[in-house]
């Protein structure tokens, strides 16, 4: 009965998404004016040259502001949900061989995070990316030194002022393009620059540097949070 | 269409998953998987031709593809990827309450 | 539709389907990082290579982590649960 269903639902799914997608014609974005508007727009409206990063943190900033908003919210809900009030007593980490390795390597990790966080604007890569990559030192930091060595380098409080300053960041961009040009999130054109440098692109840089803060810290806490008792026993 | 093919294919594939497995974390990774598919049809589903959507300042006037659907896309993993933490750190609060993670043990949600 | 991508589209399939059909969960957490990879390969191929860096940090490197974390610790509970009962 059970399998009968399941396989009655999955035709069902099936059918109606292979019909209504077949009957999207082919030249469905062709005509999408926003689309051909933000191309044409990209070097003039906002300096940068990387479009998808100019959609993400110029023309639609706000909805990046929301989607820092559902970070953060999962964040919080992340940490009432485990938090406990056991201190984290870690493992001893891995093999000498592994630290010794990763004590070269991880300065380079955090190095290409800067990197794509800051060249946002002129190649592949923005805020998101170079942030997850800040949280992968935190995950080097648990497995392979063990989660006592992240407690003492890298504590949760520091973390959790981390993340806030990244949002405040974003929202005092905001608030500074509200003062120069009258609107929230605005690009003030006197901050563009020559476009293809790197001090270019008006508040896209510093928005970058601000949600790649916040989502590196963000994800460093629901990892922290989420190894602090599995270690434990060890 | 052989990219809308693919798309149903890998969504029917993750619904399965949701639908049919007992273990939650199961379902979980059908949801990922369903997320994949979506994701992989929002990005082919640009059929025009084009270069990657960054401008060269020495030809300014090169095709790119519709940068839209990317900007979506990348919108959308991070936010899967935040759900699915939330999503995982449940099930571990209810294995900590029920001792179980499969689907069919867990008596006390019904009543 | 190069001929990388008429092999890379059928291997994605075959390990969506390798991803349900695992038992074990740490195999099906292996293989759905290995989907994500591919993923990204197609990405880059479509031209979108923000989305396939985001796609290769994210769904194949940090998911993983927290995939691995999650089920580390169910098991770590339900072993010293099966020993708190012997005791």
């Amino acid at each position: 009965m059970k399998v009968f269903l399941t396989a009655i639902i999955l035709a069902f799914t099936g059918g109606a998404l292979f019909v209504n997608l077949g009957s999207i014609p082919d030249s469905f974005l062709l005509s999408h004016t926003a689309s051909r508007f933000y191309r044409e727009a990209v070097v003039t409206e906002t300096g940068a040259l990387n479009t998808v990063s100019a959609i993400l943190y110029d023309f639609r900033a706000f909805d990046s502001l929301g989607e820092s908003t559902v970070i953060f919210a999962t964040v919080s809900g992340i940490v009432l949900l485990l938090s406990r009030k056991t201190l984290p007593v870690s493992s001893a980490g891995l093999s000498l061989i592994v630290k010794r390795t990763f004590g070269i390597l991880t300065p380079f990790v955090f190095l290409l995070s800067v990197y794509i966080i800051l060249h946002g604007h002129l190649s592949p890569g923005g805020g998101f990316q170079g942030g997850v990559l800040l949280a992968v030192i935190t995950i080097i930091f648990c497995i392979i030194y063990g989660s006592s060595f992240d407690l003492s380098r890298y504590p949760p409080q520091r973390k959790t002022l981390i993340e806030t300053t990244g949002a405040l960041l974003f929202l005092g961009v905001g608030i500074i393009g509200i003062a120069l040009t009258g609107s929230f999130l605005g690009n003030p054109s006197a901050w563009r620059g020559v476009p293809g440098t790197l001090p270019s692109a008006g508040s896209i840089v510093p928005i970058n540097l601000g949600v790649g803060l916040k989502v590196g810290a963000g994800l460093a806490i629901i990892f922290y949070s989420m190894i602090q008792k599995t270690l434990k026993r060890q | 269409m052989i990219y809308s093919l693919c798309f149903v294919a890998l969504f029917m594939i993750g619904l399965y998953s949701i639908l049919a497995q007992r273990d939650l974390i199961k379902m979980v990774i059908g949801l990922n998987l369903v997320e994949g598919a979506v994701f992989f049809w929002t990005i082919t589903m640009v059929r025009e031709a084009g270069g990657v959507p960054i401008v060269d300042l020495a030809f300014p006037e090169l095709p790119m593809v519709d940068p839209i659907p990317q900007a979506l896309t990348l919108t959308a993993i991070v936010i899967s990827a935040s759900t699915t933490a939330l999503l995982l750190t449940i099930i571990v609060e209810l294995n900590r309450m029920a001792r179980t993670i499969e689907i069919d043990s867990l008596k006390g949600l019904r009543e | 539709m190069t001929l990388l991508e008429a092999f890379l589209l059928p291997l994605l399939l075959v390990i969506a389907i390798l991803v349900v059909a695992f038992r074990d969960l740490l195999s099906s957490v292996i293989t759905l990082s290995v989907f994500s990879t591919v993923l990204a390969i197609i990405y880059i191929i479509h031209q979108a290579p923000d989305v396939a860096l985001a796609e290769v940090v994210i769904g194949s490197g940090l998911m993983t982590a927290v995939y691995i974390a999650v089920i580390s610790k169910i098991r770590t509970y339900r072993q010293t649960h099966k020993r708190g009962e012997k005791e």
